[in-house]
């Protein structure tokens, strides 16, 4: 089992009370796989999203990822797991507006100290068509343009998990169509597992299996085979 | 590899002008403290040499007695030069005529400092002279030419000796300005002094040794002879000393300047952590990122550090280039305008700029920079998370503690640096609760005002808390500006009421009261304007209460019994005559410190002069013995003046009521100024006056001049530079406000706002800040002013009126443009880019 969560728990301290945002979560995705989580806004799937990449902490019940339990890790072993296996898409991007196409790709292979950083950037920002804007910076591109270098960053470190946040919310419906394939493509050939947050049905329906969050709670949805 | 990403990161982001306001603020302060510490380094050396001058030496002993000769051979040791002056007076003769004349023998290499200037006539036009008259020759005034009917080539007896007059004496830089107790000066040398025989035991003569050299082997020296300096034989004198014509405009310069920088400085330094702050605020979303792509906390630590480390280098050397290149302009322009080269600085100047800088950057980001590595990731989720806001105190402390290093870096006086910053911490204290209440008030006022209007007041009171911080720096910058600039005027007034322009340049001493009439109505002829005839009558004070006062030389003899001469009883009389006069008005330029001035009062009575009096232990009250040609008789000292010797006119120790003094016979003295072209006029027109001394203070008054320009330029200059200082703490805080504000419009845009509302709201807004400031930095400039010149100036305070017209409207139109061009840039992007730029 690649990510496993059991008894996921996450609440919050409000003025009204505690807020149950996360409630007895029970989760198993397989190496390879590709999964959706649906549910309506502030239900609770960019929580769990944050929860099973490790950027936040649960409050009860535990996240595996590759058999590593996240809450017997501190922060900078949860940034390590993440620089080792862990890819990411946003709604909107988060290119760092500084750097060039290039640079923005480079990064998290920098980080992770692979020396080859350069000429895997370069290969992947060919592979999602953008050779020739390597020295541009994120202002000077489109939406469809900042989000395919965002899938070059997220597969730079050839990461075994790819947590994908709406990563077509932002883009018109060609683009975000456009969009798809290519990370659907990408997947495939890398065998990554993807694990995507979307309100987009269309976009849900092309992985494996779905999840429902509703109001803390995730359910299966059992596809139509048909 | 995080190095790279860290320079890459700098790369790009200064090429993107991200880092412009940051490395700017660090390049100015590295600029502003080295070309202000520089200058102010080599203009007060060169001030200093000037100033040495009037000395013409860097310090001075005098001495009742001839001074060792191994003193001297210490001085050499440390490589100082040295030269011997005697001075005294003694009768020259030639042919029938005689007169007193005071003689100065000076030893090869006088003068140490500045130049003696001669002339081939009397009153002809003098010029530079290189070394001294040879053995048995004599350099000679003017004066002395007229009284004893001379021509140069002729021979005056001295003594035992008779010299060979060789060249008229015109100027020496030591003459200083004292009209009544020089007679005409006599340059021999100290070789040819023994064969006068003039010099006797008891003789009234005083010996100095001049030393001329570094600073550090002055010091030196300094300290290993003072030890053996007796009070009453000796007194050691540098120009800083006080009496000196410039001393006191010298120290006011020196303190404007040090403060001025130090505000300067302290400017330079809030500019960079305003920009910081904003720096590290810039970066929370980048931080954001690289934790989710799996940077740890070391790792974006050490990006960040070294990335704030080069951009810190980087400024600092372009700061350092800066600094050097306007200091040199600077001088150059000194030096082309004045005709006057300063002095090299040393390293001191790039060490402290380079410091100042560096301790800026780190300290001011410290606390900013440890909230942005505690960015959570999970900031990429969700955008409004920051890091908790717990060690806050930690960033006050930092920040105070740098300003404070910083104040006493520079100033290296505890004492001053700890009043400027608790006087800061209180005004800026203050000036966040008068922000507060003012931004109140403006709300409810501006509730009846237009849609533009009401916006800006609703967006005022809306950030109540970070517009009274931005009002905190807008008020500082716009008050440490309105007090350079006002204190800059005060003190060229100050300086210009001491020496105005129609300052006379000629004094004539020894006038008859028979040709007072004859001298006026002779220069009234030639349209020379004369001023008041000032009546002298020379007497000797004799004895204070009943008590007589010891003259120098008894006081002497009994010293050398072993008599302790310093009980109260005895008070020491000034060993010469005095130079008394009578007068119905105070003198201009005297202030009554005690007592009361006569009016018609002819009861018998005496003022006398603030020093004096303190030396001599005199009150109102006291009855003073006077004897005026074998005539003695008392008078009860009625006031106590205060008399400014830097400015050039009669000044006198006592003046009497007209009553008291009218019947003795008087010498007249007066001045007039005549322009330097007719010179050559001045023999003929005195030539009926043969008794009559004239004295030439061109030379003075150009030396005077020199220095005063030299320093109002500097002043000039300091002001500039605190402008710079005080625009970049404007610009980084309307910079970083705006950042605030983007969201806002950008909201208000979206929802169909038109730019015209949005760009004048936000202008209102600002004009409204500025205006607030602009006011609340009057109040406080006026106060601290206030304090400044009375405290540390040593001037009279006094409001300025037209800096509440000025503070207001200036930091309304300055901060109000700053916001308009700020915002413009904002409004003219189209919606959907702002909305990307928000994420």
């Amino acid at each position: 089992m690649l990510i496993q969560t059991t008894q996921l728990e996450k609440k919050v301290q409000t003025s009204s009370g505690i807020l149950h945002i996360l409630q007895r979560i029970d989760l198993q995705i397989t190496a390879g796989e590709t999964v959706a989580i649906v549910g309506a806004s502030g239900s609770g799937k960019s929580t769990l999203l944050s929860l099973l990449a490790g950027l936040d902490l649960a409050s009860a019940g535990d996240v595996l990822i590759d058999n590593v339990k996240l809450s017997n890790l501190d922060e900078e072993q949860r940034a390590k797991l993440r620089a080792d296996k862990i890819g990411f898409i946003f709604q909107s991007f988060l290119l760092i507006p500084s750097l060039t196409a290039l640079e923005n790709v480079m990064l998290p292979a920098e980080l992770a100290g692979n020396r080859k950083a350069e000429q895997q950037a370069r290969t992947l920002l060919q592979d999602v068509g953008l050779g020739e804007r390597l020295t541009h910076y994120p202002n000077q591109l489109s939406g469809g343009e900042q989000q395919r270098v965002a899938i070059a960053r997220a597969f730079v470190g050839t990461p075994k998990i790819l947590f994908a946040d709406e990563p077509t919310g932002n883009l018109d419906a060609t683009t975000g169509h456009t969009i798809e394939d290519l990370l659907f493509e990408m997947n495939e050939s890398s065998g990554t597992t993807l694990v995507m947050v979307t309100h987009n049905e269309q976009l849900a329906d092309r992985c494996q299996r779905i999840f429902k969050m509703d109001a803390g709670s995730l359910t299966e949805v059992q596809k139509d085979v048909a | 590899m995080w190095h790279k990403i860290s320079w890459r990161l700098l790369r790009q982001e200064l090429k993107r002008g991200e880092l412009t306001i940051m490395a700017a603020a660090i390049v100015l302060s590295v600029t502003a403290v080295l070309s202000l510490s520089i200058f102010t380094e080599r203009l007060q050396s060169g001030l200093m040499e000037r100033s040495a001058e009037f000395l013409a030496a860097d310090r001075v002993l005098s001495s009742r007695r001839t001074v060792d000769e191994a003193w001297l051979e210490k001085a050499h040791e440390l490589n100082l030069n040295t030269a011997r002056r005697v001075v005294f007076n003694s009768m020259a003769f030639a042919g029938d005529e005689l007169a007193l004349v005071d003689i100065k023998a000076v030893s090869s290499g006088y003068p140490l400092r500045g130049d003696l200037k001669t002339a081939d006539q009397p009153y002809a036009e003098d010029q530079v002279t290189e070394g001294l008259p040879e053995s048995g020759e004599a350099w000679v005034a003017s004066a002395l030419f007229q009284e004893l009917n001379l021509k140069v080539g002729d021979t005056i007896d001295i003594g035992n000796s008779n010299f060979l007059v060789t060249r008229v004496l015109t100027y020496e830089p030591d003459v200083g300005f004292s009209v009544f107790t020089d007679s005409p000066n006599v340059l021999i040398r100290y070789a040819d002094l023994d064969d006068t025989g003039l010099i006797q035991p008891g003789s009234r003569v005083r010996y100095h040794v001049l030393y001329a050299g570094a600073e550090e082997q002055l010091s030196e020296y300094e300290s290993w002879l003072q030890p053996q300096l007796n009070e009453d034989t000796h007194n050691w004198r540098s120009i800083a000393d006080g009496d000196a014509p410039l001393a006191r405009s010298l120290r006011r310069a020196e303190r404007f300047m040090m403060l001025a920088s130090l505000l300067g400085v302290v400017l330079a330094a809030t500019a960079v952590a305003v920009a910081a702050q904003r720096y590290c605020q810039r970066n929370y979303d980048v931080v954001a990122i690289f934790k989710t792509l799996g940077a740890g906390k070391r790792q974006i630590q050490r990006i960040f550090i070294l990335h704030l480390l080069l951009l810190t280098v980087i400024s600092i050397a372009i700061g350092l280039l800066l600094g050097w290149f306007i200091q040199a302009q600077v001088v150059n322009l000194v030096a082309e305008r004045l005709g006057a080269t300063l002095p090299q600085a040393g390293l001191t100047p790039y060490l402290l700029a380079s410091a100042t800088g560096f301790i800026s950057a780190v300290m001011f980001t410290l606390y900013p920079l440890l909230r942005l590595v505690a960015i959570p990731p999970l900031r990429v989720l969700n955008r409004e998370l920051t890091a908790a806001n717990r060690l806050r105190w930690l960033h006050w402390v930092a920040c105070g503690g740098t300003i404070y290093v910083l104040l006493l870096i520079y100033s290296q006086q505890w004492l001053l640096s700890t009043a400027l910053f608790a006087g800061g911490a209180l005004a800026a204290a203050l000036l966040l609760v008068i922000g507060r209440l003012f931004i109140g008030a403006s709300r409810r006022a501006g509730m009846q005002a237009g849609s533009a209007w009401r916006l800006a007041m609703a967006g005022l009171q809306r950030r109540a808390q970070a517009n009274s911080v931005q009002m905190l720096s807008f008020s500082t910058a716009i008050m440490l500006l309105l007090l350079v600039l006002a204190l800059r005027s005060e003190l060229l007034e100050d300086w210009q009421r001491q020496l105005p322009d129609d300052a006379p340049n000629y004094f004539v001493v020894n006038v008859a009261e028979d040709d007072v009439q004859r001298l006026e109505q002779r220069l009234a002829e030639r349209d020379i304007k004369a001023n008041d005839m000032y009546p002298v009558v020379p007497g000797r004070m004799t004895a204070v209460n009943g008590v007589q006062v010891v003259d120098e030389v008894s006081k002497e003899s009994k010293e050398d019994e072993g008599t302790d001469t310093k009980s109260d009883e005895v008070r020491e009389g000034f060993g010469r005559e005095l130079a008394l006069t009578w007068r119905d008005e105070l003198p201009p330029n005297n202030k009554i410190l005690a007592g009361e001035w006569w009016g018609d009062n002819p009861a018998p009575q005496v003022s006398v002069e603030q020093g004096v009096a303190e030396r001599m232990r005199l009150e109102i009250g006291d009855v003073l013995q006077f004897n005026i040609g074998g005539n003695e008789f008392e008078v009860p000292v009625t006031s106590i003046r205060e008399v400014n010797w830097a400015s050039i006119q009669p000044n006198f120790f006592m003046i009497f009521n007209t009553a008291t003094l009218q019947d003795f016979p008087a010498t007249y003295i007066s001045s007039f100024t005549l322009e330097p072209e007719r010179k050559s006029e001045l023999y003929d027109l005195f030539k009926p006056f043969p008794q009559v001394s004239l004295i030439d203070l061109d030379a003075l008054t150009d030396q005077l001049r020199e220095v005063i320009s030299q320093v109002s330029l500097a002043i000039g200059f300091v002001l500039i530079l605190v402008l710079i200082a005080g625009v970049l703490v404007l610009l980084a805080q309307v910079q970083a406000s705006m950042e605030e504000r983007q969201q806002e419009l950008v909201i208000l845009r979206t929802l169909g706002a038109p730019a015209k509302l949005l760009s004048r709201s936000v202008t209102y807004e600002f004009l409204i800040l500025g205006a607030i400031s602009g006011l609340i930095a009057t109040l406080a400039m006026e106060l601290a002013l206030w304090i400044l010149q009375t405290q540390v100036f040593e001037m009279d305070a006094s409001l300025h009126w037209r800096f509440w017209l000025v503070g207001p409207l200036a930091g309304a139109l300055v901060v109000g443009i700053m916001g308009r061009l700020a915002c413009g840039r904002l409004v003219r992007r189209n919606t959907a880019q702002l909305i990307r730029t928000l994420g």
